[in-house]
């Protein structure tokens, strides 16, 4: 034991002395964890955003630091969240202490978020939350700005926006259900799985579709996040006789349920989020079933800023996917550097008025961070848009002419041929 | 010679005597001095923060080695002691404002009976059947968290807990101080009479109850004692991570803790304690080593699994028994060990070759 | 509904069957509690993505080139890392959880966490009495029943497969009745990761390809084997059944508890583990009698 106990404090010692013979070149580049699920999806576009967005800017000279041009170096952090949470930390407190990085973006499961946020917080580092959507987590900043003001979210939209766009896209799709097909009374059957910010939409929907938007909830069903199997929720939403499934889903169980309902054909029409349905691998991983799926996104290929559709381009180009929400990182590099080009530092406490202030358009819409630090949501600013599968592609749905929103390149939402099939000859 | 002298010479004398005639008693030694000293040479949050996840999860490990090492009795869902107790301590501290040294205790209560409500039915099983269906609370546990997030926060668990101490030094302190308590204590327990009724359980159980032993009040009693030490590093995580989650109820910190003790060595309560020693700071180094070949995908679990697996082709009974086994024999006729080197036992003078 | 859970429950039911026969063959055998078990299970899974989708094979060459591979593979990990520590019951069953999770790190080092997914062998949906059933689980439930079968006939018929009943009675008398124990192993150890193969082979168009896909299964089997005896065929199979049911009528009579159909159907387990200890079919092991 005092022999192993002995080599294994000389080997930690070695290999931080390693770690700290980084190379050192001329100018202190401005240094920036990237926090992420590195072996996952949602790691890999915090990773990929990040590092098309330093490439762009280093190529272009680099952040100009009170006179200085001072390249940006990213510190890859692997978080594995999904697997360890205690994982999660001791990177963040290694990017933190050993890296000194100046600044934090990433980051994805919710509950490891908060201990991350902690860790940055304690350390005064600017974090910029690119990757869940808890209310909780900007909460924070409003009760105790202080000492949370470091924190930003940058994307998606809190929980509370991502509900009221859900209620838009439910709305649009019944309107087109009934313009086409003749139906009366819209029936729903509201499926969201088993998480607590789950939870609001599926009370509001409870109340607000019988009552303001006239129509019918056939039922609730709940499955877990990571259900590896739907049918028997889908053969009682089948029973139900649902025009409508009102999908409320972040995790695995999304491309399930998607799957199997294509596999089985559902006479019902997907809507609501799906975060497996954002990912360009859905297409594949559901063998083409989960065609005609609609989910709020926050990326498509088509002009919601002048910079959406060449990032969307450049992106596919360099990394054979589409972007989901995680490559949120790109921008908020962007948004980093003009901070710190106006505040001439990077330190947090300088840079910080700058980034409250930050009026900066990317390529989600235009950002401006409200109180809680959250990005501001509403026509004019970030909307999040409506996205659906046809034959293979993700086609931007919404916002089709909404509150004169409009974004070139968006097609109509399209009814599944068997649904429309189904209720054609039900009649 | 005042009474100081006095106590510094007979000091030296235990040390003379019983500490440094045996190598594994001198590791013990100059592993608690290490650790106690460690922040005289370091402060680095990092490196703290590594340390005092180990000791935590070390008090954990050898926790699961008193009830599962000891009476057989083998745990596949330790986690639950871990969990429920860290839930317990952040509701205290977060609804009734109860400090650290009062919620941590009562969430180790909170771990005993846990132990108490998982420990009756269990009574009845036995073997593969116990272990199999240990593994099934943590995941049942697991629904009902889910079911009442309005108490336990869903998915996002309870998180904003007061910190554990005011600086990351003083939890080093305290972590690892405890560590080396409740371990100390965890071994004084393994080798009391309570103890040595559970070994023998583990060995025949229907000897000892025709001895007239009631073995289901012992079997029970490890119950709670394996949930209380898993309690008490269950509320350390809590208030150190400042986050009580489901993920401190999932499967795999439950196959961790196996792994843990296992690898360590079963039924000695420092092996596991040396296990998580080793194995926990390996994979931070690891993470660091790696970090300098970005190249190569994440590789850290897999190197992690197949040390494991190559230790216990060579050492099937764990590392720190093994280790032992080679340092040092024990004496034929009076038990005593002795360093391997010896040829004559240190005590009654046999021949040890 | 009720002729909703009873159809669903089957399905459910005969994939788990297919799993936990294959688990207990071994405990009951070899006593080995092989927790790499479901690993293999996602191996075969990920080898078919492999073939159907990179390499271009027809489904059916895949299939059992897959499982094939697989059983070879079961065979090296059982004679490198299980045979030689076979007294070690600890050391038996850690080694089983790290050759799971290497087996995890090797598809997430090649795959990364992506979510795969392979097209079924037969595309579509039959309608019976009015609840809709993919082909491909009708077939699982197929297979599940020869499984079953073929499996008793083989236990009952062949020299090997009474072999195989007689070690998992006595392994000592076995052994002293001349018989080669360690070989009876290996033959059961390649049987049961052949049902872990198929298994894997069939539900792969149905499931998501993805590196943590062995936890689940791996609980539901375990809770199956438990609830049905351990090292009972019979057991593993109506318990499979019983847990099948349990899920799907939490869906039906509960659905905004969907998500609690695992703690259901565990909790059952521990209900009847309370009732009867030695589980619905269980026999005791004679050193735990």
């Amino acid at each position: 034991m005092q022999f192993l106990g002995r080599v294994g404090t000389v080997l930690l010692g070695l290999s931080l002395v390693m770690a700290m013979c980084l190379p050192v070149g001329a100018v202190e580049p401005v240094k920036i964890g990237v926090l992420g699920p590195m072996s996952f999806t949602q790691g890999e576009g915090h990773w990929n955003g990040a590092t098309m967005a330093a490439d762009e800017i280093n190529k272009a000279g680099g952040v100009k630091v009170a006179g200085v041009m001072r390249p940006i170096k990213l510190i890859k952090v692997d978080t594995n969240e999904f697997l360890s949470i205690p994982d999660a930390t001791n990177a963040v407190e290694m990017a933190i202490s050993r890296y000194n990085v100046d600044f934090l973006v990433g980051g994805f499961r919710t509950e490891a978020v908060q201990v991350m946020q902690d860790i940055a917080m304690d350390a005064k580092k600017i974090f910029i939350g690119c990757g869940a959507a808890h209310p909780e987590l900007c909460t924070r900043v409003t009760k105790d700005y202080d000492r949370y003001k470091y924190w930003f979210r940058l994307t998606p939209i809190n929980s509370k926006f991502l509900g009221k766009v859900d209620f838009i896209l439910l709305g649009t799709a019944a309107a087109i259900m009934k313009k086409t097909l003749g139906i009366k009374k819209i029936k729903v059957a509201v499926v969201a799985e088993k998480a607590a910010w789950a939870d609001p939409i599926v009370h509001i929907s409870q109340k607000v579709l019988p009552a303001k938007m006239g129509m019918e909830v056939v039922g609730v069903w709940r499955p877990s996040p990571v259900a590896k199997d739907c049918t028997a929720e889908l053969a009682a939403i089948q029973r139900s006789g649902a025009h409508i499934v009102f999908t409320t889903f972040s995790s695995s169980v999304g491309l399930t349920f998607a799957k199997q309902m294509g596999e089985l054909k559902v006479p019902a029409v997907a809507v609501g989020i799906n975060v497996e349905s954002q990912k360009s691998g859905f297409w594949e991983a559901t063998g083409g079933k989960g065609n005609y799926v609609e989910t709020i996104n926050t990326y498509a290929r088509v002009a919601i800023t002048p910079k959406t559709i060449p990032f969307y381009d450049k992106y596919v180009k360099l990394y054979n996917q589409a972007p989901n929400y995680t490559a949120g990182t790109y921008d908020a590099l962007y948004i980093l550097k003009e901070a710190v080009e106006k505040a001439g530092s990077v330190n947090s406490d300088k840079v910080l008025p700058f980034l409250e202030k930050t009026d900066y358009i990317d390529t989600a819409g235009r950002v401006v961070f409200d109180k809680s630090h959250d990005v501001t949501w509403g026509p004019g600013y970030v909307t999040a848009i409506g996205t659906q599968w046809q034959d293979g592609e993700i086609k931007c749905v919404w916002p089709y002419h909404w509150q004169k929103v409009f974004y070139e390149g968006t097609v109509p939402f399209k009814l599944p041929p068997w649904v429309v099939d189904y209720w054609k000859n039900k009649k | 010679m005042g009474l100081p002298g006095v106590y510094f010479r007979r000091t030296v004398k235990v040390l003379r005597t019983e500490v440094l005639v045996l190598p594994s008693r001198v590791a013990v030694l100059v592993f608690i001095v290490a650790l106690m000293a460690l922040p005289i040479f370091t402060q680095d949050y990092y490196f703290l923060r590594v340390l005092i996840l180990t000791s935590i999860f070390a008090i954990f490990a050898a926790s699961w080695d008193l009830l599962s090492g000891f009476t057989g009795q083998m745990n596949f869902g330790h986690a639950l002691f871990f969990g429920v107790a860290a839930y317990v301590t952040a509701l205290l501290n977060l609804k009734l404002g109860l400090p650290p040294y009062f919620s941590i205790p009562l969430g180790a209560v909170g771990g005993v009976l846990t132990g108490l409500i998982v420990g009756i039915p269990c009574l009845r099983l036995k073997g593969s059947y116990l272990a199999l269906t240990t593994l099934a609370f943590p995941i049942i546990l697991t629904g009902v968290v889910f079911a009442i997030p309005d108490i336990t926060g869903g998915e996002l668990g309870l998180a904003g807990l007061s910190r554990l101490t005011g600086s990351r030094v003083m939890d080093y302190y305290l972590t690892s101080g405890l560590m080396l308590i409740l371990g100390f204590t965890m071994w004084k327990i393994t080798d009391s009479k309570t103890g040595i009724i559970l070994h023998a359980i583990r060995e025949d159980e229907l000897a000892v109850r025709t001895a007239g032993v009631n073995t289901t009040r012992y079997k029970l009693l490890a119950f709670c004692m394996s949930g209380f030490f898993a309690g008490v590093a269950g509320g350390l995580y809590a208030h150190f991570m400042r986050l009580a989650g489901p993920s401190g109820l999932e499967v795999g910190l439950s196959f961790q803790v196996i792994i843990w003790a296992v690898f360590g060595g079963m039924v000695t309560i420092y092996g596991p304690i040396a296990g998580v020693f080793i194995l926990y700071p390996l994979m931070e180094i690891l993470r660091v080593v790696l970090d300098n070949f970005p190249s190569l995908p994440e590789i850290r679990m897999f190197i992690f699994a197949g040390l494991v697996l190559l230790t216990l082709l060579f050492m099937p009974e764990g590392l720190i028994p093994w280790v032992r086994d080679k340092i040092e024999t024990e004496c034929p006729r009076c038990k005593v060990r002795n360093v391997f080197s010896r040829h004559r036992c240190r005590v009654c003078d046999a021949d040890l070759d | 509904m009720i002729l909703d859970i009873i159809i669903d429950g089957l399905i459910k039911g005969s994939v788990y069957a297919l799993l936990a026969i294959g688990f207990s063959l071994v405990l009951g055998v070899a006593r080995i509690i092989n927790i790499a078990h479901t690993a293999l299970y996602m191996t075969a899974a990920y080898l078919i993505y492999i073939g159907t989708k990179m390499m271009g094979l027809p489904a059916p060459v895949a299939m059992v080139a897959s499982i094939l591979l697989t059983v070879v593979l079961g065979l090296l990990i059982y004679n490198f890392f299980i045979k030689p520590i076979q007294e070690h019951e600890a050391a038996v069953l850690i080694a089983t959880i790290a050759v799971a999770m290497m087996i995890q790190e090797v598809f997430l080092m090649i795959f990364g966490g992506h979510y795969l997914g392979v097209n079924p062998l037969i595309d579509g949906y039959a309608t019976i009495l009015g609840v809709k059933v993919t082909y491909q689980h009708l077939l699982a439930l197929g297979l599940a029943l020869v499984v079953l079968l073929a499996t008793r006939v083989f236990l009952q018929k062949t020299r090997l497969g009474l072999a195989i009943r007689s070690t998992a009675q006595d392994r000592e008398v076995a052994n002293l009745m001349g018989m080669n124990v360690t070989r009876v192993a290996m033959g059961t150890m390649a049987v049961s990761v052949g049902m872990a193969a198929i298994t894997g082979a069939i539900v792969v168009p149905l499931v998501t390809v993805e590196p943590t896909m062995w936890m689940h299964p791996l609980i539901m089997m375990l809770a199956i084997v438990v609830l049905g005896g351990l090292g009972s065929i019979e057991g593993s199979f109506v318990g499979a059944f019983i847990l099948g049911f349990a899920e799907s009528m939490v869906v039906f009579l509960l659905p905004m508890g969907s998500f609690l159909k695992d703690s259901v159907a565990l909790s059952i387990m521990i209900l009847v583990l309370l009732i009867r200890p030695e589980g619905l079919f269980g026999v005791s092991f004679e050193e735990e009698r």
